[in-house]
């Protein structure tokens, strides 16, 4: 049996964490694991991937492999594949990976695998269907290598304690027309995602119109990390769009704070936001059935509480 | 005739649909809906427009023939018909009554233009009925001709032809004219026949048989699609990907729409400013349908596209409250509201492309605690509080009634008072009952409407396997969709239970005295009639029956009863986001409040939640309640157990 290989996605930040995640599952499947880290800070990453399990790096930090995305990533693995001769190469579901692995499964003509959620051996890999109610283990054949994109966040990633040698790869560009990247825009993130900020505070029918939303704005920027959300009234009422949406048809949150402000606490919210460690609620309603599920409720108008929160948040920042 | 033939190959290699059962009510409907027009009268005008013309032609059919006989010999005529005065009599005043009728027509179309006919083929439609005008005009003016050549049995007989013989004189032109009119109504028969199978004319054939095979019993009713996950891969099914998947009352009901848009008129979705209109959602399906070559669909040479997005968007299908305001209306029973959810089938289960954020349902359905909102299911008895109420335990017998609380009776704060009226009304009337607790999970209703075909079978199953180890035999149900699923469903997967409504049950009671009541409440109330509880299963007076029994006085909505307007939530709908000019719940409410009551009275928790929320919406006072709840008010004193 040859060599179970993860293409490695890397930036100059490191790894990405389905990278790992990868190596750990590689190792349970076969001894021979190997990396493949193409691009700026491929070297750098080395390391960590040879702690999660590769035995080789196969590396370049050419920056070609940044401007031409995917092509030429692929034609590279090709020339990689053709020398060293792999059983199994393992991509993550990720949107640069699975352009990569289309590309070389039709460079070489093997088998790819999509939405695996689990591999098995080197033969045989595992997907869902009907929404993870049932499992379908898949038998790999056709030539080798076979390829199989894997869902991110299916393994956890675990150190194997071990280090990497590390291969310098030549980048292989074919000549003719390729797409390259001629620029490029950072999101800018207006504080943190709804989804993973530590506080999220939520406004709803109470508020009463789009403008109060930007008294918890203020609040938000004076606890520093927090995120503001919305009851589905309030995007429906067009205050504040959709992305804000916490509740069971928008995000669902499990931050350590939840404050809901003017927002009643229906059903619909609530399975959005009944993760969160603690929920305080501001509601002019005491019997509002947001207040039987918080751990601290506030009965008062939020037009007074939120903005003496914020300015008391800002005091003992400030102390 | 290739058209004729090609619609014809299509219907013959659809998959069959089983509609051969109940042959007594099939053979009605053909009496009352199609002989006695039923449907087409439920508006005044057109259906008198369209009736004059349908039983002129029934009555007129024999004059073609005599026509045709005239043609070879003027003096050849029908046998007794072609002799008798009072056929003569008839032919004239139906062959008038036709003309009639296309005035009414013209005048609905080019005066009172009604919106219903946005998005219809104008044009076609005028051909048409200047084609219908011409054979009856050439018919008169021939008879006419007949009269002044004193050459017709019975001149008094028929009074406008008579009238208009007074045109022609007696000499060679009239009797060059005879031949002229006679020829002519023949040849345009002719040209109208030929004509006919590529128009939506063609319902004069299809409407018949459409009618014939639609659906006996409740229209809540969708048919099951088994899924065996060990069976062969050829027999598997999801739905309907492309045109070789519908069936052949699907086709049928294609080519039966004359696209009048009665349907449209009374869409939810298309009310409020959605793309989904049932009449253009048939039209597309129709349209790309008829553009496959049946042939090369059956050898396979060719390859069918998938209907979604070709033919309809993704949207449109989604949009469907499935709420059947649409088959209600519809003239010759096209069933719009089942091909959507087959054409959901496909994209849920084969092609998982459906709305995201109606995941969270469909893993709370399907996750540990079965329920849409992925609540514990130990939390299904949170409402019970202090009511005395019975849980019952495995190996445990039921007793007379299973109360089936439903998930949003036992998860939702509005929907748990419902429950709770209920409950106390139940012991009050001294009723053994019980409920399942922590062991009942969603009956599956909003996975299988949303087409998740699989899922609603597998909980379908899970449940008629608890009912039947507790020996369930009655069940009372508060949610519509729970009722309808229960009662309509269930027996496909093996169940044989009596399964009502709170309201019937409840209306029962107080009909049986064994529930008392004083109506003394004040105020005014109106009834909003839950889609799966009225017009899908026709049960539309027990909730008024309660009603009158609390003292409260009753007000009607426009739009209540059989056509009622959905409150938004049905076919998955509650948990989907919806878009379009205006919200489906927002406009229900305000013709709710529109009519100046104090209370607007539900009987489904899906309808309690979106009225409501559209009354927070609108800071209205009105109050939103389930009837049961203004019953145990009006009913039960403050103590009441």
């Amino acid at each position: 049996m040859g060599a179970i290989w993860v293409f490695a996605e890397i930036s100059p930040d490191g790894p990405h964490p389905a990278a790992l995640e990868l190596l750990t599952k590689a190792r349970a499947i076969g001894d021979d694991v190997a990396a493949v880290a193409l691009g700026p800070g491929a070297t750098a990453a080395a390391p960590e991937l040879g702690a999660h399990g590769a035995t080789t790096v196969y590396a370049s930090d050419e920056p070609v492999f940044a401007d031409q995305p995917g092509r030429a990533a692929a034609h590279t693995l090709r020339a990689l594949i053709e020398t060293h001769a792999p059983s199994l190469i393992l991509f993550a579901g990720t949107y640069d990976a699975r352009d990569v692995a289309g590309r070389v499964q039709a460079l070489t003509g093997s088998t790819l695998m999509a939405n695996a959620t689990d591999v098995e051996s080197p033969t045989r890999a595992r997907t869902e269907i009907f929404g993870g109610t049932k499992y379908v283990d898949v038998d790999l054949a056709g030539p080798e290598p076979r390829l199989v994109l894997v869902r991110p966040r299916s393994f956890p990633a675990e150190h194997s304690g071990g280090t990497a040698t590390v291969v310098s790869v030549d980048a292989v560009v074919p000549d003719g027309a390729a797409a390259t990247v001629i620029e490029r825009h950072a999101e800018v993130a207006g504080g943190p995602k709804l989804e993973e900020a530590n506080v999220v505070i939520a406004g709803g029918r109470g508020l009463g119109g789009p403008d109060p939303f930007a008294m918890l704005d203020d609040l938000a920027a004076a606890i520093g990390g927090a995120a503001v959300g919305a009851s589905r009234a309030a995007v429906d009422a067009g205050w504040v769009p959709y992305s804000y949406q916490v509740g069971q048809t928008g995000k669902t949150v499990k931050p350590e704070v939840y404050i809901a402000a003017g927002i009643s606490g229906a059903l619909q919210h609530v399975v959005g936001m009944k993760g969160a460690k603690r929920i305080v609620a501001i509601n002019k309603d005491a019997d509002a059935p947001i207040l039987r599920i918080a751990d601290l409720g506030v009965v008062g108008d939020l037009f007074q509480i939120v903005p003496a929160l914020t300015e008391e948040v800002r005091k003992r920042a400030s102390s | 005739m290739r058209r004729a033939r090609v619609r014809w190959a299509l219907i013959s290699a659809a998959r069959p649909t089983a509609r051969t059962d109940g042959l007594g009510a099939r053979a009605g409907r053909e009496l009352t809906q199609v002989l006695g027009q039923r449907k087409l009268f439920q508006k005044a005008l057109p259906g008198a427009m369209h009736a004059f013309i349908f039983w002129g032609f029934l009555v007129l059919f024999p004059t073609i023939v005599e026509a045709m006989l005239a043609i070879v010999n003027p003096d050849w005529t029908l046998p007794i018909l072609g002799h008798a005065a009072w056929f003569a009599f008839l032919v004239d005043l139906f062959a008038t009554m036709v003309a009639v009728g296309v005035g009414i027509a013209f005048y609905i179309r080019k005066v009172q233009k009604p919106d219903r006919f946005r998005g219809s083929h104008m044009g076609e439609a005028d051909r048409i009925l200047l084609t219908i005008l011409s054979i009856v005009t050439t018919l008169l003016l021939w008879n006419a001709t007949q009269i002044a050549l004193g050459t017709f049995s019975h001149p008094s007989a028929a009074p406008v032809a008579n009238a208009l013989s007074n045109l022609f004189g007696t000499g060679q032109p009239t009797e060059a004219l005879e031949r002229v009119f006679v020829w002519a109504h023949i040849l345009i028969v002719l040209a109208f026949l030929t004509y006919l199978p590529k128009s939506k004319h063609l319902h004069i054939i299809t409407a018949a048989p459409n009618v014939f095979f639609a659906k006996n019993g409740p229209s809540g009713y969708l048919a099951p699609e088994h899924i065996d996950l060990e069976g062969s891969e050829e027999d598997m099914r999801f739905g309907v990907a492309t045109a070789q998947d519908l069936s052949k009352k699907q086709l049928l009901d294609l080519f039966s729409c004359t696209e009048c848009g009665r349907c449209q008129e009374v869409c939810p979705a298309w009310a409020t400013g959605k793309p989904l209109s049932p009449k253009l959602l048939i039209m597309d399906l129709r349209d790309h349908v008829a553009g496959i070559d049946p042939a090369a669909m059956a050898a396979g040479t060719i390859e069918l596209q998938p209907l979604v997005p070709s033919a309809v968007t993704d949207e449109v299908v989604w949009d469907c409250v499935t709420c059947g305001a649409c088959v209600r209306e519809c003239p010759v029973d096209i069933e719009h509201v089942d091909t959507i959810v087959d054409l959901r089938r496909n994209l849920v289960m084969a092609e998982s492309r459906f709305p995201t954020e109606a995941g969270a349902m469909l893993r709370g359905v399907e996750g540990p605690n079965e329920n849409p909102w992925g609540q514990p299911a130990a939390s299904r008895t949170d409402w019970i509080g202090e009511i005395p109420v019975r849980v019952l335990q495995p190996g445990e017998q039921a007793p007379e009634y299973l109360f089936w609380v439903g998930c949003a009776g036992a998860f939702d704060d509005r929907a748990k008072q419902t429950t709770q009226s209920v409950a106390r009304l139940l012991n009050a009337a001294g009723i053994e009952w019980a409920v399942l607790g922590p062991r009942e999970r969603c009956t599956g209703d909003p996975a299988r409407r949303m087409g998740h075909e699989y899922l609603f079978q597998m909980l379908a199953e899970q449940n008629v396997a608890t009912f039947a180890e507790a020996g369930v035999q009655k069940i009372v149900a508060t949610c519509a969709h729970c009722f309808n699923t229960l009662a309509n469903e269930y027996p496909d997967y093996g169940a044989n239970l009596e399964v009502v409504h709170h309201t019937e049950l409840l209306s029962h009671l107080i009909a049986e005295k064994r529930l008392l009541t004083t109506p003394g409440a004040d105020g005014t109330v109106t009834y909003h009639d839950a889609c799966y509880l009225g017009r899908h299963n026709g049960n539309f007076d027990a909730p008024r029956d309660v009603l009158g029994a609390t003292g409260l006085s009753a007000t009607e909505m426009e739009r209540a009863r059989e056509r009622s307007f959905c409150c938004g939530a049905g076919g998955a709908r509650m948990w989907m986001e919806e878009g379009g000019d205006a919200r489906i719940n927002d406009t229900r409410f305000a013709e709710a409040a529109g009519t100046g009551a104090d209370t607007v009275a539900v009987a489904c928790p899906y309808c309690f939640v979106m009225l409501d929320d559209a009354a927070k919406a609108a800071g209205s006072e009105m109050r939103v309640a389930d009837v049961a709840t203004l019953l145990a008010e009006a009913t039960l004193s403050e103590s009441g157990t």
